[in-house]
């Protein structure tokens, strides 16, 4: 349809033009190649001959112009033949791969229109490598003006440091910063880092093919201070470009793309005197002095050197001797935040003073950082540190006679260890009471308590049994004592017969009667003697020969012989006995 | 008649144990190895040989190292049923009961305990003894006394020395009687345990034994429960602050 309309608007030309000037007016658009890749340029030509009007540029539907437009025109006069042409041209180029349409281009010839075809281009991806991604991205929101927003590492641990840097990009000759946002930061610790008064870079930057004026705005350095994706949202800025002597120029807005950083979490091990650094660091110990006295204060400088987010580190607990009064430490900064990050060195400084004399030692200390290098826990550890306290002045001595009590702290606890030595094994539902050993144990006790009691009962009733004893034994120990007798008859020892006589009759009466020798008188002998049916002969008889005895024994007087004597004895005994 | 007497009891009392002799010594041996395994920080390997150690034989030591294991392998419900089995059977013991106390700070449960309870520890050491048959042995021997000094008793003459005897023997006979208590409950505690301790993670405690009656409580693992009776199933427990429900037999285990 277009193309009838063409025709026809060319047809009319034609007839309309006079003979001097009956050339054919033609307007056509050319790029030199329909295929190319990311970052290659190509060219657009318009060019419109034989005529004279406005060309309007056609809208490039995506694709970025490098440079131009160029305008060229050329008269030419051949054999009398007049033709003309006009040209425009422009270097263009694409940021991102795909088809791209150039839109038809017009241009206004006397009194009508004439446009050109559309232009497909297909672009491919580039061979060459491809700039930073999310610089590509944001270039082709707006490829004329754009702000990046680049991170020198964009997987880190927590505390680690990151340097972003913002950077814009302008396509425009001339341009004033009227105004910008910057982004929230949300999860980190931001340092600035002095850059200097902003300027344009000496070089162009070329991104994908085009050159672009480079300032950087402002360096920071960021700490991230937990775990995820944290996000560093957008710069906004505010432009005026192009102003002028004749000029207000006009607003334009440039915009950097949200940049995410992916924080992982540093290693659940982490040791108790971890000190919250992340990065490398050294340290180094001191003391002012080695010698005080008592009550004089101690320095104790604790230096870590390095690279690393030394602003955030903790001063470490230290602990001291007991008897050591000491204060929080003072931080001494000496840190550089540059282009290369945070670097050089802080120092907590404890002053300490030891309250009475003597030997004591600081440390060994230690903290412990995160190092990103070797991706663990390092352990910074110190030597200790020995320092001779003298004796203080006066007064301080005086008190330092008497240490203050100070109470066992306990650190942690802990179940206690194992019991060795013999487990002392015993077999499992075996137990002694209720067992028969156990039975039989209490019973022997008392079997053994009756038995003994039985044993002494009889023992008892045979003691209360003297006198049935004395009186059943009597015959027998009167026998012996007669036998004695018989003997010293025999041998004819008269004392000795005598008295053998006397002990047998007394100690057998005695015997018999249960009663003591001295008692067996003439009356007891009748009175036990009574129940006799001899009217007392015997009781007589026994009495007068145990007199006869005892008188021969003490005088020398022998009434009756010996023997006869003794017959009478005999007989008597039989006498008792048999009744 | 005394020497033939004691050597009867040596013989009832030694004997069964010197027939198990070798087994003994097996056991001994495990546990001497399961104490390296624990120093060098094998805990795991150390609960294997004190386990099967634990088979036939058993002592309070043993259980408490079974309990140290458990604990140290962060399994606290059976460390403090292990150190309740230990304390049962040597009720005065300070380094089982540190340990239990530790052991109970990390349960989820508090229940208040009666006051005797805890302040009962000089009396459940005197009363606990190094061993089970500890009153056992002491009831014998005082039983022995008691009748000896009454033997003594009759044997003197002297009216004082009787007198004196005749009152120490009092003193024995009640002495002794109450050791043969002590024996019999000791005994009785250490073979029929009325503790158990919950080794579920959670676990309801309800009014009556069946599933879906009304939840009373609600007790955590290493909780430690008294049980009252067991049926089908069910046991009723009480709490040390008196409180008695029902709850599944499989959600506790008996000291």
């Amino acid at each position: 349809m277009r193309h009838g309309i063409h025709t026809l608007l060319t047809a009319c030309v034609l007839f309309i033009s006079t003979g001097a000037l009956a050339q054919e007016i033609t307007f056509d658009a050319k790029v030199d190649r329909n295929d190319f890749a990311v970052g290659e340029n190509i060219r657009l030509t318009l060019s419109l001959t034989n005529g004279q009007g406005d060309i309007t540029t056609p809208d490039l539907g995506g694709l970025v112009v490098v440079q131009g437009p160029f305008e060229s025109s050329s008269f030419n006069y051949i054999n009398g033949r007049m033709s003309s042409s006009v040209s425009r041209s422009f270097t263009l180029t694409a940021t991102r791969p795909g088809d791209f349409t150039i839109g038809p281009a017009k241009a206004r010839v006397g009194g009508g229109t004439i446009s050109t075809d559309p232009i497909t281009v297909h672009v491919e991806k580039g061979s060459a490598a491809p700039s930073d991604r999310s610089l590509q991205n944001v270039q082709s929101s707006n490829p004329d003006l754009f702000v990046s927003v680049t991170l020198s590492r964009q997987h880190v641990h927590v505390g680690e440091q990151i340097i972003a840097t913002y950077t814009l990009y302008s396509r425009y000759p001339n341009l004033e910063v009227s105004n910008y946002d910057l982004p929230e930061l949300n999860g980190f610790w931001a340092e600035e880092i002095d850059i200097g008064q902003t300027s344009w870079e000496d070089q162009l930057r070329a991104v994908n093919g085009l050159n672009y004026r480079v300032a950087v705005l402002k360096k920071q350095l960021l700490f991230p201070q937990h775990p995820g994706e944290l996000t560093i949202g957008a710069v906004k800025l505010t432009c005026t470009v192009n102003r002028s002597f004749f000029n207000r120029g006009s607003r334009v807005e440039a915009r950097s793309q949200p940049v995410t950083v992916d924080v992982t979490a540093l290693p659940s091990d982490k040791p108790a005197d971890f000190c919250g650094a992340v990065g490398q660091l050294v340290m180094d110990i001191s003391v002012d002095r080695k010698e005080v006295k008592a009550n004089e204060a101690i320095e104790l400088t604790i230096r870590v050197n390095g690279r690393s987010n030394l602003k955030l580190i903790d001063a470490p607990k230290l602990t001291f001797p007991p008897d050591v009064e000491s204060y929080d430490p003072k931080v001494e900064d000496h840190i550089n935040v540059t282009g290369g990050g945070m670097s050089g060195s802080r120092a907590f400084k404890y002053l300490i003073i030891p309250r009475h004399e003597g030997d004591i030692t600081l440390g060994p200390y230690s903290i412990s950082y995160y190092d990103t290098e070797k991706d663990r826990y390092q352990v910074l550890n110190s030597e200790p540190i020995a320092i001779h306290v003298g004796p203080g002045s006066g007064n301080a001595s005086a008190r330092s006679s008497r240490p203050s009590k100070e109470t066992v702290e306990m650190l942690d606890h802990d179940i206690r260890y194992l019991r060795t030595g013999d487990p002392g094994l015993r077999e499992k539902d075996r137990f002694l009471y209720g067992s028969w050993a156990y039975i039989s144990g209490m019973a022997a006790p008392v079997v053994a308590l009756l038995l003994f009691m039985g044993w002494r009962r009889q023992r008892e009733a045979r003691a209360q049994d003297v006198t049935g004893q004395r009186r059943r034994r009597a015959d027998r120990v009167a026998r012996k004592r007669l036998k004695e007798a018989e003997q010293a008859l025999t041998s004819n020892d008269r004392e000795q017969f005598y008295a053998a006589m006397t002990k047998a009759l007394q100690g057998y009466l005695a015997d018999r009667f249960g009663l003591g020798v001295a008692e067996i008188t003439p009356e007891v002998i009748a009175t036990r003697l009574a129940d006799r049916a001899d009217d007392g002969e015997l009781a007589r008889s026994i009495s007068d020969l145990i007199a006869t005895c005892e008188m021969a024994r003490y005088a020398p007087i022998e009434g009756r012989p010996r023997k006869e004597l003794y017959a009478e004895a005999v007989r008597s005994i039989r006498q008792i006995e048999n009744a | 008649m005394k020497g033939i007497f004691a050597s009867l009891l040596l013989s009832t009392v030694i004997l069964p144990f010197g027939a198990h002799a070798m087994e003994r010594t097996e056991a001994d041996s495990l546990i001497a190895r399961a104490q390296r395994a624990y120093s060098a920080g094998d805990q795991r390997t150390a609960l294997a040989l004190y386990d099967s150690a634990n088979t036939r034989y058993t002592s309070a030591a043993l259980l408490y190292n079974i309990g140290n294991c458990h604990f140290k392998l962060n399994d606290i419900p059976h460390a403090i049923l292990f150190y309740e089995r230990a304390l049962l059977r040597e009720p005065g013991a300070d380094d089982i009961r540190s340990n239990l106390e530790l052991a109970r700070q990390q349960t989820l449960d508090r229940v208040n305990e009666l006051p005797g309870l805890q302040l009962g520890s000089t009396w459940e050491r005197w009363r606990g003894g190094h061993d089970v048959d500890q009153w056992a042995r002491r009831s014998l021997w005082t039983w022995a006394t008691a009748l000896f000094l009454f033997a003594l008793s009759m044997a003197v003459t002297g009216l004082f020395l009787k007198r004196s005897l005749q009152v120490l023997t009092g003193i024995a006979v009640v002495v002794a009687i109450g050791a043969v208590v002590l024996a019999g409950t000791r005994t009785h505690e250490v073979r029929h345990p009325d503790g158990a301790i919950v080794m579920a993670p959670r676990v309801d405690v309800t009014s009556e034994p069946r599933v879906g009656s009304t939840a009373l409580f609600l007790l955590h693992a290493g909780t430690k429960v008294t049980v009252r009776k067991e049926e089908a199933g069910w046991a009723e427990v009480a709490l040390a602050n008196g409180n008695v429900g029902w709850m599944p037999v499989r959600a506790i285990e008996r000291i």
